[in-house]
């Protein structure tokens, strides 16, 4: 029995993961083959790998939710064990002599099954891996480690597989990008009239919730263009969770679009959840509107096609953002970044329909340039993955074979947003009070990313992204995001039960809270609605919150308008229990305030138990005075006479430390003149 | 050692009968604590201009507290010379034949060096915050925590047998628990607890030590008295043959603890380290697992129960699940300093409080 007879294969989630299967298992399979395909139900496989004709089978998994206990975690591992028992047993009665996985958490338990299996001299398929992703997840780096051979996408993905990696691009199938458009339109469910611009628009095989809103918004503004434009949209499979991308899709069109307007629409405009004979619609599209995933952008780059491409921001690397950018400036593809806006109170991630249409009527009425774009895209296709792998499977030719170069390589990964953090931080560490976010990013338009980026971020479940992303904002000073700021601090949506049981409060965490009132600080925008939004805060549950709205309050100083308002505020929150709040408020009442309201209130502080509220009160004096607001000098020194200084803390000194610093300061003096 | 040439030489030879003191338990552990006070006042100030020459000095870290930075350079790894003058000073004046002191001895020398790898990896990263990994040192404390369960429940045991698996509780006479199935998780998760709350408590010159230094005495004092059939049965406690020998341990200890103090006293001039922070907890876990006294340590150990509490609770609870502090800052000494007290003053008022705690769990000999 050679190595090939019975090939099993395994991979899923999305047909991002199917689909180089598919292709690898018809690439390898001889005539006579045994090939099997495990899955996963429910997922893009139960639709793509039927219509191949090929055997599926299903296992349970899940994805890998990270290492904190949580119940997915918990739900992670139970899969896993009946996983990889479902796979042990399919194995068994299979009897494989090769494996193939593309990864996504489907391909886990078969792997980790083959392995055990392998152990106890029950199996001893080899195991392939390939990775279409520049980082690859925990759990395929794990199974990495177990495959005979790991194919890789992009040359960074080498690292993670140090001894088994092999660069070998993305598996394409055989059928794209060869068949003419006669064939296509003959193969097509629906007929597109001769002589119209074809758009093919979709976001791959699960969809994307902007980029089909977007589109169904954008057909308004295309109506005028009936005549000249055919619109092919897939919508996705995606049902689970929060989002049915079809029946969304559908009812959107219903709720903004009459009867009549819906009847034009018809006349150019198809949809579809998913299309199992994608080449037709490659080989038949001018343009296409596309997420930059490297399984879409490998297919244009085959196909030779030009995109208008709108890519998934923070993800690992931002690898679509950076694939997006790679073909745009090789003038293979346009981009379109989502943008965070405001939308009845709550934050959400969009694309402006008119926006898009814009783009997509400038774009597809221009033949050169599309063919230009087409050219330039097709450059960036590596040529021959499957015979690399191929090949190596079967361990025929030199080896390592040389992998295919494409003429223009994708760029992989941008600065993520924790890295970008902290060479922020620390440009504020070393410039303080005159630092500059284009000292550090100089050039405007990635600037202009990274706010969108981070903007990108106040979407995300997980608090701690949201926090990331508040703190991103502000010190990138984003002046244009601050009604996304506000609109988080306004949020009052409360925290699961179980976590207001030990002390939280609500959805957008006390950390966010106070971080969104920093950057509102850093940004330096005073309108009506962030003094509403910094008067509210002063009556936050949290601390730090008050804290932080007082030291706002000070920085802004004389711009705000509601002067008032905000010196009443802080005349009661120097009562506050919290010795930080109390503090913050008694030295801003001496950035706005004034001798009749805020010279009284300081001093009645003189009393307060804590040393620190104290000195904070006089710090607030201070300020008054210098500032020329306390013209009653001699009173304030009689008031002051019996000012209380108890205090319980010091500042050390060491004598011996300051010298030892004068001396390496001196030396390094010295050394500056020298030079 | 001198115990056993005592015990050998004193029937025999007229002119060394006052060599028959060695077989008082009082005598022994006095002599123990001041041996170990000695040898630690003798020592440490050659190894702290050792450990400068060498630059084992305390890293940064990124607390953002001020007097912090004012530490950075101070000779760290106090620990490795408490722990060999306690172990010399109990070589000197212990019975080695005991198991309990055995038991003992190993969880400390165990837990020292778990220390000394971390300090050791702080060292050579250059920096506060790379020490040996939260996972790698668990790990080997959780090693430690098995073998001793394991010895316990096992023949070797020193326990008596009807002892083995019970858990008292202060103030109650008779055993609360009885069964291996709580008692061996219990004494698993009591030694992680408790052999890691000394190194959260010690972030002041001299707050660690004193605390540990109660704690140790109080110890002793139990030990002492259960260790000895008559005290036992009359305070109604589990008569425990041969733990009178921890006392020994346990005084000397607190003599090395104070010799300790001399030089760790503010402004400090060394730092014990986890190698001493961890070594104390270590054997603070397993001296109040030997002598019964486990729930006694809420009382006892009160501070560090509460220095561990608060800075788990900020970290894991606030920081990284709600998003919020829950309080100002943690652990406790730190919330203290934070409220405008000089760190003088924290550690005094500590000192006080584990003081009166300590006298709390004395009194519960008789309070039952």
């Amino acid at each position: 029995m050679s190595l090939l007879d019975r090939i099993l294969l395994t991979g899923g989630g999305t047909a991002g993961h199917v689909n180089p299967a598919l292709a690898i298992g018809a690439a390898l399979a001889k005539p006579g083959a045994a090939v099997l395909y495990v899955g996963v139900k429910g997922r893009a496989e139960e639709h793509v790998v039927v219509r191949e004709g090929l055997p599926l089978k299903f296992v349970r998994a899940s994805g890998f939710p990270g290492l904190r206990p949580s119940a997915a975690l918990l739900k992670f591992v139970v899969d896993l064990g009946i996983g990889i028992l479902q796979a042990a047993v399919i194995l068994m009665r299979f009897r494989p002599t090769a494996i193939v996985g593309t990864g996504g958490f489907v391909a886990a338990p078969v792997v980790f099954a083959a392995e055990i299996l392998k152990r106890l001299r029950l199996c001893r398929a080899p195991v392939f891996l390939q990775e279409q992703n520049a980082v690859p997840g925990k759990l395929n780096q794990v199974a990495g480690r177990l495959a005979e051979r790991v194919f890789v996408t992009f040359p960074e993905t080498l690292e993670y597989f140090p001894g088994n990696g092999l660069l070998s691009g993305y598996p394409l199938r055989e059928r794209i990008g060869s068949i003419d458009r006669e064939t296509a339109r003959a193969r097509l469910d629906f007929r597109i009239p001769e002589g119209r611009t074809v758009v093919f628009a979709f976001g791959g095989s699960q969809g994307a919730r902007t980029l089909n809103r977007g589109l169904v918004d954008a057909l308004r503004d295309l109506i005028p263009h009936r005549d000249r434009l055919f619109v092919v949209h897939g919508t996705g499979l995606s049902t689970a969770g929060r989002y049915d991308a079809s029946a969304d899709t559908q009812g959107r069109l219903q709720q903004l679009y009459t009867e009549e307007e819906r009847e034009l629409i018809n006349s150019f405009y198809v949809a579809r959840p998913y299309f199992h004979n994608i080449e037709c619609l490659y080989a038949l599209a001018d343009l296409c509107v596309v997420r930059a995933g490297a399984g879409t952008l490998n297919e244009l780059a085959r196909a030779g096609l030009p995109a208008l491409v709108i890519p998934k921001a923070n993800l690992p690397g931002d690898h679509q953002v950076a694939n997006a950018r790679a073909m745009q400036r090789a003038e293979g593809a346009e981009v379109l970044y989502e943008e965070t806006v405001v939308e009845d109170g709550h934050v959400i991630e969009r694309i402006d329909g008119s926006l898009l249409a814009g783009r997509l009527v400038d774009l597809a009425f221009d033949g050169d340039r599309l063919s230009r774009m087409a050219r330039a895209a097709a450059r960036f296709h590596r040529p021959d993955a499957l015979g690399v792998i191929s090949r190596a499977i079967r361990g025929e030719g030199p080896e390592p074979v040389p992998h295919p170069v494409a003429e223009e390589p994708l760029e992989m990964t941008l600065p993520s947003n924790t890295a970008l953090l902290s060479r922020l931080e620390a440009a504020v560490r070393k410039s303080g009070k005159h630092y500059k976010p284009h000292s550090v990013i100089p050039d405007a338009a990635e600037l202009q990313y990274y706010r969108s980026r981070a903007a990108s971020l106040l979407v995300s479940p997980g608090w701690e992204d949201r926090n990331l992303g508040v703190k991103l904002l502000g010190l990138l000073g984003a002046t244009d995001k601050v009604p996304l700021i506000v609109a988080l601090l306004s949020n009052r949506t409360p925290a699961p039960l179980l976590e207001r049981l030990f002390g939280g409060d609500f959805a957008e965490v006390g950390f966010i809270r106070r971080n969104a009132l920093t950057a509102l600080g850093r940004l330096g925008v005073v309108d009506p609605a962030v003094e509403e939004t910094l008067l509210t805060a002063f009556r936050d549950p949290y601390y730090e919150v008050r804290c932080e709205a007082a030291r706002v309050v000070a920085r802004f100083g004389p711009r705000l308008t509601r002067k008032a308002e905000f010196i009443a505020a802080l005349s009661k929150g120097v009562e506050d229990r919290d010795i930080e709040a109390a503090g913050a408020c008694a030295e801003a009442l001496g950035q706005i305030g004034g001798e009749e309201d805020a010279l009284p209130v300081l001093l009645a502080m003189r009393e307060r138990e804590y040393w620190k509220v104290r000195s904070a009160a006089l710090k607030g004096i201070i300020t008054l005075v210098e500032r020329g607001k306390v013209t009653d000098l001699s009173r304030l020194e009689t008031s002051l006479a019996a000012f209380p200084l108890i205090s319980t803390d010091f500042v050390p000194q060491f004598e011996l430390k300051a010298n030892y610093k004068k001396l390496l300061e001196s030396v390094a003096r010295r050394q500056g003149d020298a030079r | 050692m001198i115990y056993a040439l005592g015990k050998l030489l004193h029937p025999d030879i007229p002119a060394l009968s006052f060599l028959r003191l060695v077989e008082y338990l009082s005598a022994r552990s006095i002599a123990a604590a001041l041996t170990a006070t000695l040898l630690v006042l003798w020592v440490t100030p050659r190894v702290i201009w050792y450990l400068q020459r060498r630059q084992f000095v305390d890293q940064l870290r990124q607390t953002g507290i001020a007097s912090a930075l004012d530490k950075a350079g101070t000779p760290i790894m106090g620990g490795a010379v408490v722990i060999p003058a306690v172990l010399a000073s109990c070589l000197i004046w212990c019975n080695l034949s005991s198991l309990y002191l055995l038991l003992m001895l190993a969880g400390m020398l165990w837990f020292a060096w778990i220390g000394f790898l971390d300090d050791r990896a702080k060292m050579r990263a250059r920096s506060g915050d790379k020490g040996l990994s939260e996972a790698g040192k668990l790990f080997l404390q959780t090693a430690f925590a098995v073998l001793f369960v394991g010895i316990l429940a096992s023949p070797l045991s020193p326990l008596p047998l009807a002892e083995r698996f019970r858990i008292y509780v202060p103030f109650v006479k008779t055993a609360l628990v009885d069964s291996p199935w709580l008692f061996i998780p219990f004494v698993l998760l009591f030694v992680l607890l408790v052999s890691n709350s000394v190194n959260i408590t010690d972030g002041m010159d001299g707050l660690a030590i004193v605390p540990s230094v109660f704690v140790l005495l109080v110890l002793g004092v139990f030990a002492y008295l259960l260790g000895n059939a008559i005290w036992a049965r009359y305070l109604f406690y589990p008569f425990l043959s041969g733990a009178g020998e921890l006392a020994v341990f346990c005084s000397a200890f607190a003599g090395a603890g104070i010799g300790f103090l001399w030089f760790n006293a503010y402004p400090a001039q060394i730092f014990m380290g986890d190698t001493g922070a961890l070594a104390i907890g270590g054997s603070m876990a397993v001296g109040c697992v030997l002598l019964k006294q486990e729930a006694l340590f809420l009382i006892l150990g009160g501070l560090f129960v509460a220095e561990a509490l608060s800075s788990q609770i900020q970290d894991k609870i606030g920081v990284k699940w709600l998003g919020r502090r829950i309080f100002h800052r943690a652990p406790l000494h730190h919330r203290m300093q934070h409220l405008g007290l000089a760190e003088t003053k924290v550690v005094v008022r500590l000192w006080i409080i584990s003081g009166l705690l300590a006298l709390g769990a004395l009194a519960t000999l008789k309070l039952r």
